[in-house]
């Protein structure tokens, strides 16, 4: 039998997570989301939730016996090791990089050394991968911002970045899915609403899937802007 | 309809909570005492999940503009129906037009109010929890009507509660150990549970933070899931207590988390309320 690679933690009568021990990456996200897959189809689990490392597991009922679990997440690495799969959709995120939505545009790209022009087309041209959904409710923590583009956060956070804004602050960047405190450089805003609260399935994105940013301008920008109000866009994984 | 007159300091439509959409980033939410929320609605023969209002420190001033039964619990705001001091933990005959007026808490820190039926704003994610970015607004800040059930209660069959009200002043939380709890050195966890810890003026509806630092060694983790009852701390030391409208992950290692009856408790607990962590041997 392989080593097992994960560890198990009981948090209370209804609920336990699985982590692993090695660092983030595409194939531990494969393998995590293998696991989610299988166990989400469990009559027994009421609804997992990703991080980085970890799987948290809900249950419908008290949990009777952790070393059953035990053996079947043994029998789960056996059995979903050797295939890595999912590739997941692709997600074109409309971006209006104009200084009228990008505040710190400007002031990241000198502190970056580098144009303004070179800052957009690295960030618009990274394939990103979706590692799971934390923070605000359609919060995408995003994988594979490119070395030139990190830069440590504000050091005081702004009380109010609005909806759609697209940040920059670490080795991360993503999209602020409503209005909400926040210390990323903000480069840019989508007209896109990345979270939908009247829908049943409230993030069109999912762990797994990849995400890029597609720049457009002032004028694509209000268009689609009066097409969301209209309720008359939606978005669509590119093939 | 009801319609909120005045609305408090901090009140809110709260139920059950939401669950199934954590893996989207959104927060359980819900009562935070759920005790006493299941008890109001248990009152008047509700349904376990129905909506009622969550009142903090200092309740509103409502008008009903329709006939029905009403139930206070939680902790003890004085409450008069028309001028008159009524009962909590009982059912209470409410005719159109009546004001009811909630004060300033006595003890504990959170009352509820449950109305026969419940209230019925729409579900949103179902729920109707209010909670910000899912609902319009996170609580009730103006003059708002709010729909609710017809009453079809009948109160000689009403769930009458024997013992219902809670000592709010007991001091200890029961926890069970965190994910990252092995992380702690003897001395830590010594320091853990011999702390007579305070409750800081920063706590809320997402965490109650703690005053007293908890010295440590630990690093920050790599964001993972977090629930309402787990206990962070961060790396100078402060400790945090996630409640129920907290973040669905965080980055803080996590080192402890609360049952349930004692995150119930700690929802009552007030700026300056001491407490203290007991280790339960298991999760039982």
């Amino acid at each position: 039998m392989s080593r097992r690679i994960f560890r198990t933690v009981p948090l209370h009568k209804k609920a336990f997570l699985v982590e692993w021990e090695q660092k983030p990456s595409d194939k531990l996200l494969e393998i995590i989301l293998s696991f989610k897959s299988a166990i989400d189809k469990d009559y027994k689990v009421s609804r997992t939730v990703m991080g980085y490392q970890s799987l948290l597991i809900h249950m419908k009922e008290e949990i009777q016996d952790m070393s059953l679990w035990n053996e079947y997440l043994n029998e789960l690495q056996i059995k979903i090791q050797p295939k890595i799969i999912d590739k997941g959709k692709i997600w074109k995120i409309p971006v209006c990089y104009d200084n009228i939505f990008a505040p710190d545009l400007i002031p990241l790209a000198k502190s970056l050394k580098i144009e303004v022009e070179e800052l957009i087309q690295i960030h618009s041209e990274t394939k990103y991968r979706v590692y799971f959904i934390g923070f605000l409710p359609g919060f995408l923590y995003l994988n594979g911002l490119d070395k030139r583009l990190h830069f440590p956060r504000k050091k005081n956070p702004q009380l109010k970045v609005p909806k759609g804004a697209i940040g920059i602050g670490g080795k991360q960047t993503g999209v602020y899915p409503n209005e909400s405190p926040g210390g990323w450089h903000l480069i840019g805003k989508t007209p896109i609403s990345l979270f939908d609260a009247k829908q049943k399935k409230p993030c069109f994105a999912s762990p797994g899937d990849w995400v890029s940013f597609e720049p457009i301008d002032k004028r694509k920008y209000h268009e689609l802007k009066r097409k969301i109000q209209k309720d008359n866009f939606k978005m669509l994984p590119n093939q | 309809m009801i319609e909120i007159i005045q609305y408090g300091i901090y009140t809110s439509i709260q139920d059950m909570g939401r669950f199934n959409y954590q893996s989207y980033g959104v927060p359980v939410s819900g009562a935070l005492d759920q005790r006493a929320y299941r008890i109001a609605n248990q009152i008047l023969n509700n349904s376990l999940t129905s909506a009622v209002l969550e009142f903090t420190i200092k309740g509103p001033k409502i008008r009903f503009h329709q006939n029905t039964f009403i139930a206070l619990t939680g902790a003890k705001m004085k409450a008069k129906l028309n001028g008159v001091e009524v009962d909590y933990y009982a059912p209470i005959k409410v005719n159109e037009g009546s004001i009811l007026e909630i004060g300033i808490i006595q003890n504990g820190c959170r009352t509820y109010l449950a109305v026969c039926g419940g209230i019925k704003t729409e579900k949103i994610l179902e729920s109707r929890s209010q909670f910000k970015g899912v609902t319009i607004n996170d609580r009730i800040f103006k003059k708002t009507l709010l729909p609710i059930d017809n009453p079809i209660f009948n109160p000689s069959k009403g769930a009458r509660m024997i013992s219902p009200s809670q000592d709010y002043s007991q001091m200890e939380l029961e926890v069970y150990t965190g994910p990252e709890f092995y992380k702690l050195s003897k001395i830590e966890k010594e320091n853990l549970f011999s702390t007579l810890f305070t409750i800081s003026k920063f706590n809320n509806r997402m965490a109650v933070r703690l005053k007293e630092k908890f010295k440590n060694e630990m690093s920050e983790i790599w964001t993972a899931p977090v629930i309402p009852g787990i206990v962070q701390c961060t790396s100078d030391g402060s400790l945090i207590i996630l409640m129920r409208d907290a973040q669905v992950t965080g980055g803080y290692p996590r080192i402890l988390q609360l049952n349930n009856s004692s995150l119930n408790l700690l929802s009552q607990k007030n700026t300056e309320d001491k407490i203290r962590f007991k280790l339960l041997s298991r999760i039982d």
